[in-house]
């Protein structure tokens, strides 16, 4: 038999893949089928009754089996007996569905009359009035009249907070369960349910705190009725009012894409009103996560910088850009010959767009002749990647195909924490396709529960176990040697190297046994489709990134979609940040640096050669005592951010800089796709966007450059970066404009799509012909077992960055400085929650709560990066990622 | 030669009969009204200046839902809402409006906001006295058209002839 079905549609033939529903069959011939509970993404439970067409199918004698025929000699269609629902019912060869037929339309309009038998009708003043299914299909299929008893309505309390961030109004809600069924099959938090039945069933949040999810915010967009709705948008404005601007999301690598809901306001200016999802398959499908929706509050907050400022007499105070541009050239030009060009230097943030951060690198490296230039500071810092170049992730790769027969690799990276709809696509992979993740760390995540297979290895010892794999593919001849001819030399060097990581002898440094290398080697190199995700929390070794490289290289997981490395970079434009050659020792586009290599950010800011700075969208300052030493010896100290860091108040000239909402440009996200963000709010007045700062600042020192906009800078660096050769803006963007789509909110909960601004990917060395690439493994540093705590420190999702600080809306979900102990230890040492203890490494000391937690080891000890007063890097440096300590109560 | 005569005859009753006319208006005195100094008069259904209603109890109608601004074709009304505290409750509901403006200069006092309003909180009186001398001035906030303006120089005549629908129709 074919895969195909052919059947009938109110009298239209489509044939479609068996097993597909009847109402995604509809879709296709563009017949829409009402529907509520059911969604493309979620299982399918048939409880709203909304979609119930009449269903026929062929007749067949019961007896003979002989094809029922009527006079005319066709086949006679025998109708089921009641309506069924076609969000449940699969398609069946010969079937004939009546979707618009006078029982069916009658059947749709009773189930509507039920539905609304106790909703308020309270359109008006709901936020999801001129975006609801169920105002939309009762216009369109509703009775206009409830024969039902006003009086006898029932009555829930309007507000309900359901998480701190969702509000539920339980008498708009139709029991769908479309939120319970994301919270527990995507986000993998299954907080919700439903409690009670018959009327009086409502939504119940079973978790403490209520909805302890980073996805809550998606459950506010499946929802086909004003039930939930998001705290900080409430009565903000109405669906039909707002300018709805294609953005990319800010806060982390992932790249997910976004819709930013602005509204003119009565004095014309621009409000950020909310933050939507954009449909797009291959970066987010249709979440985003709670970091992304409502941390965007920042753009309004009264701290923005709103003039440059300049110092005088020791105070900050404002001036005006005729003023502060001249004294930044005449000061970097003073510096520049009296202490050569090696003494000035930058750092620039990942948060940069990559127009910004090609015109800082051109204007060190062309104008003030200076290869001091880094953005490796804050979570940048102990991360760089570089395997992306070689072995990322094929052109056209897309985790939400990647299923069965495939293998994703996931080493030293907390997905749900660090990029949360990395995770929802990983998980994914592995629950609804089979895919096998396995998922390898220093402690137990998340992940753990949805990979088949999950290992634990001691920190510090992640590039002995990648090693150890290595040489566990290799001694089971589980190359790919076709591919690493084509593709690859070295590898007979590497073999050799490989003897002394055979998995017996990793087994004893790792803690992982050689049974448990031997097979994650073998289901990673038999796969059809292997991926490695590499977080931070393998640690900064050069070991581990040339080991990943190989490993993807020698089992031919490379250079075609689906296949390849993703590192789990901090920031929106980490990966762009490297593309661009901000390092002091690579050229853009990973080009080899001629002469000799600058000096790396921790470099710049720990030693005293440099006497001039430039730094934009970092904060170096709050994360050392002595970085922020030596920002104020610095001769001259040039900031442009949004923000009165704590850098910005050290510096001579402060510039104030644009927000992403407020400016256009594009990022680079962690699978090596370039996608545009375009302007969809005013700015302060006199905020420039980074890249025109820096034209200016190189106009001040003799250049002429004469960009115009952002797509102008764009356009030179598709010259110069031939990995950017086609990422010209009119490529990234089609002309296309952002309207509410209605039957796309029917179906999955939000309006917009990304036929615009899909994003184009870079195209790795493995994918082109003409260059090989060098295989090369580094012996790892020894590492030396320890009877000590091992204090890790991992990057969280709501942490203590700046952005977050400004956005009120989630201060609640902001990690309270505190750390995490193990309750084995935390026995061992007579500690319960909420008990002081003293931290100290090396001589640094600090003191800090602790809280018991389950999900880690005996001897860990747990405090994430980038938390208020940072005690993780003053206890591991910045460039660390775990250290021995000693712990005692204080 | 029978029409000549017959014109002969009919000419000048007909100057007759218009003169009669002239002279009756001649007769009749002046129908200018003497606006100011005089109140205009208006029919109940004349759509000038819009007012905000209240309840009796002194709650505002209004629950900022901005369907006034959605219906309205010239796009002069603004509306943003917020929301009710028990501390500090301003309608009934969940909702009110914190800002509502409408400017007069763009209106055409079709009525459609009156129409579109859910709770008939907005409504268009008498008042056509809108001149002003600076523009700004022209836009009123929620605060004017809450206050209700009745002014001495209006009156509303109680003469005003409503046609049914069907005799429309039948004609």
């Amino acid at each position: 038999m074919s895969d195909q079905v052919t059947l009938t549609i109110d009298g239209k033939t489509v044939t479609v893949p068996k097993g597909t529903l009847i109402v995604e069959a509809a879709k296709q011939i563009e017949q829409e089928i009402p529907v509520f509970c059911y969604h493309g993404k979620l299982s399918q439970v048939g409880m709203c009754r909304m979609c119930l067409v009449e269903v026929g199918t062929p007749m067949f004698d019961r007896a003979t089996r002989e094809p029922v025929l009527d006079e005319n000699g066709v086949q006679k269609i025998g109708f089921f007996p009641k309506p069924m629902t076609a969000c449940t019912t699969p398609v069946s060869e010969g079937m004939v569905v009546k979707v618009d037929s006078g029982a069916a339309l009658d059947d749709r309009k009773a189930v509507l009359e039920f539905l609304l038998t106790s909703h308020p009708l309270d359109c008006p003043v709901c936020d999801k009035g001129g975006e609801c299914p169920l105002q939309d299909l009762t216009m369109k299929h509703g009775s206009g009249i409830s024969r039902f008893n006003y009086e006898e309505k029932q009555h829930f309390p309007k507000k309900y907070p359901l998480g701190d961030l969702i509000v539920l109004d339980m008498e708009r809600c139709v029991i769908c369960t479309r939120c319970i069924r994301f919270q527990s099959e995507i986000a993998h938090d299954p907080v919700l349910a439903i409690e009670n039945r018959g009327r009086h069933a409502h939504i119940v949040s079973y978790s403490d705190p209520p909805f302890d999810s980073h996805y809550s915010g998606n459950a506010t967009d499946v929802c086909p009725v004003g039930a939930l709705t998001t705290k900080d948008f409430r009565f903000g404005a109405r669906s039909w009012e707002m300018k709805n601007v294609p953005s990319i999301c800010n806060h982390c690598g992932v790249g997910c894409n976004t819709v930013l809901g602005t509204r003119k306001g009565g004095s014309g200016t621009g409000q950020l009103k909310r933050v939507m999802p954009r449909q797009n398959e291959t970066v987010n499908e249709l979440w985003i996560c709670d970091k992304g929706r409502f941390g965007h509050h920042f753009n309004e907050s009264p701290n923005r910088l709103t003039t440059p400022l300049i110092r005088q007499d020791g105070q900050l105070v404002e001036s005006t850009w005729a003023d502060v541009l001249p004294f930044i050239g005449e000061k970097i030009s003073s510096i520049k010959s009296a202490n050569g060009s090696t003494a000035l230097g930058g750092i620039a943030g990942a948060r940069l767009s990559n127009e910004d951060l090609y015109l800082f690198q051109k204007l060190f490296r062309q104008i003030i002749g200076s290869n001091n230039i880094d953005h490796r500071v804050g979570l940048n810092a102990n991360f760089e990647d570089t395997t992306a170049y070689t072995v990322g992730v094929g052109v056209g790769t897309d985790l939400s195909q990647v299923g069965k027969g495939s293998t994703i690799l996931v080493i030293g990276s907390d997905l749900d924490q660090e990029a949360p709809i990395l995770y929802i696509r990983v998980a994914g992979a592995s629950v609804k396709r089979s895919a096998h993740v396995i998922n390898i760390g220093g402690r137990r995540t998340k992940l753990d529960a949805q990979a088949q297979t999950s290992a634990y290895y001691q920190y510090g010892t992640a590039s002995y176990l990648v090693l150890g794999i290595l040489a566990s593919v290799v001694a089971q001849g589980l190359v790919n040697q076709e591919w690493i001819d084509r593709h690859a030399t070295g590898f007979s060097e590497i073999t050799k190297l490989l003897q002394d990581f055979a998995p017996d002898s990793v087994a004893d440094t790792t803690g992982v046994s050689s049974a448990e290398i031997e097979a994650i080697a073998k289901s990673y190199a038999e796969a059809e489709n292997g991926i490695i995700i590499f977080g931070h929390e393998a640690g900064n070794d050069p070991a581990l990134g040339a080991a990943i490289e190989a490993l993807a290289a020698v089992t031919g997981h490379a250079g075609k979609p689906n296949n390849g490395v993703i590192a789990v970079l901090p920031h929106a434009n980490s990966r762009g940040a490297a593309d661009m050659g901000v390092v002091p020792n690579r050229l853009l586009g990973y080009l080899p640096l001629e002469g000799e290599a600058g000096l790396s950010a921790e470099q710049m800011l720990s030693g005293n050669s440099i006497k001039g700075m430039i730094i934009a969208g970092a904060d170096p300052a709050s994360e050392s005592d002595t970085y922020r030493e030596c920002l104020q010896n610095l001769d001259f100290l040039v900031v442009q951010d949004l923000f009165l860091t704590e850098t910005a108040q050290l510096a001579d000239v402060v510039l104030p800089a644009k927000a992403v909402a407020e400016r256009d440009g594009t990022f680079t996200n962690l699978e090596r796709r370039v996608q545009t963000f375009d302007v969809g709010i005013d700015s302060p007045l006199l905020a420039w966007s980074d890249w025109l700062i820096l034209a200016a600042i190189a106009g001040q020192l003799g250049a002429d450059w004469g960009y115009a906009s952002a797509d102008g800078v764009m356009a030179e660096i598709t010259q110069e970066v031939p990995l950017y050769q086609n990422m010209a803006f009119e490529n990234l963007v089609a002309p296309v404009s952002l309207d509410r789509q209605t039957d796309h909110y029917i179906y999955e909960g939000m309006s917009f799509t990304a036929d615009v601004h899909e994003g184009i990917q870079w195209a790795t060395v493995a994918e082109n012909e003409q260059q090989k690439i060098t295989l090369q493994l580094v012996v790892p540093e020894n590492h030396t077992g320890s009877d000590e705590i091992t204090l890790v420190t991992p990057r969280i999702l709501y942490d203590g960055g700046r952005l977050l600080a400004e956005t009120d809306v989630v201060q609640s979900h902001v990690f309270q400085t505190r750390a995490l102990l193990s309750s084995v230890d935390a026995k061992k040492l007579g500690l319960n929650n909420g008990d002081s203890v003293t931290i100290s490494q090396n001589g640094t000391a600090v003191n800090l709560p602790i809280q018991i937690s389950r999900m880690l080891n005996e001897g860990t000890i747990l405090i994430p990066r980038n938390i208020e007063g940072r005690p993780a890097e003053r206890l591991v440096g910045s460039s660390d990622v775990h250290a021995s300590v000693k712990v005692k109560k204080s | 030669m029978l029409n000549e005569v017959k014109e002969a005859i009919t000419a000048p009753l007909e100057v007759a009969k218009a003169m009669g006319i002239t002279l009756k208006q001649f007769l009749r005195g002046p129908v200018t009204n003497q606006f100011p100094d005089e109140p205009a008069q208006v029919y109940p259904r004349f759509r000038g200046r819009h007012a905000l209603k209240r309840y009796e109890n002194g709650l505002e109608r209004c629950i900022g839902c901005a369907l006034c601004a959605a219906a309205c074709p010239t796009e002069c009304i603004y509306v943003e809402a917020a929301e009710n505290t028990d501390e500090d409750r301003r309608s009934p509901g969940e909702r009110y409006a914190k800002i509502y403006d409408i400017n007069m200069l763009r209106c055409i006092f079709c009525g459609y906001c009156a129409e579109a309003c859910p709770t008939e909180a907005v409504v268009l009186e008498h008042d056509f006295t809108l001149a002003e001398y600076d523009r700004w001035d022209a836009v009123y906030s929620k605060e004017q058209l809450l206050e209700p303006n009745n002014p001495e120089y209006l009156v509303v005549r109680d003469d005003e002839v409503f046609v049914k629908a069907d005799t429309w129709s039948s004609k």
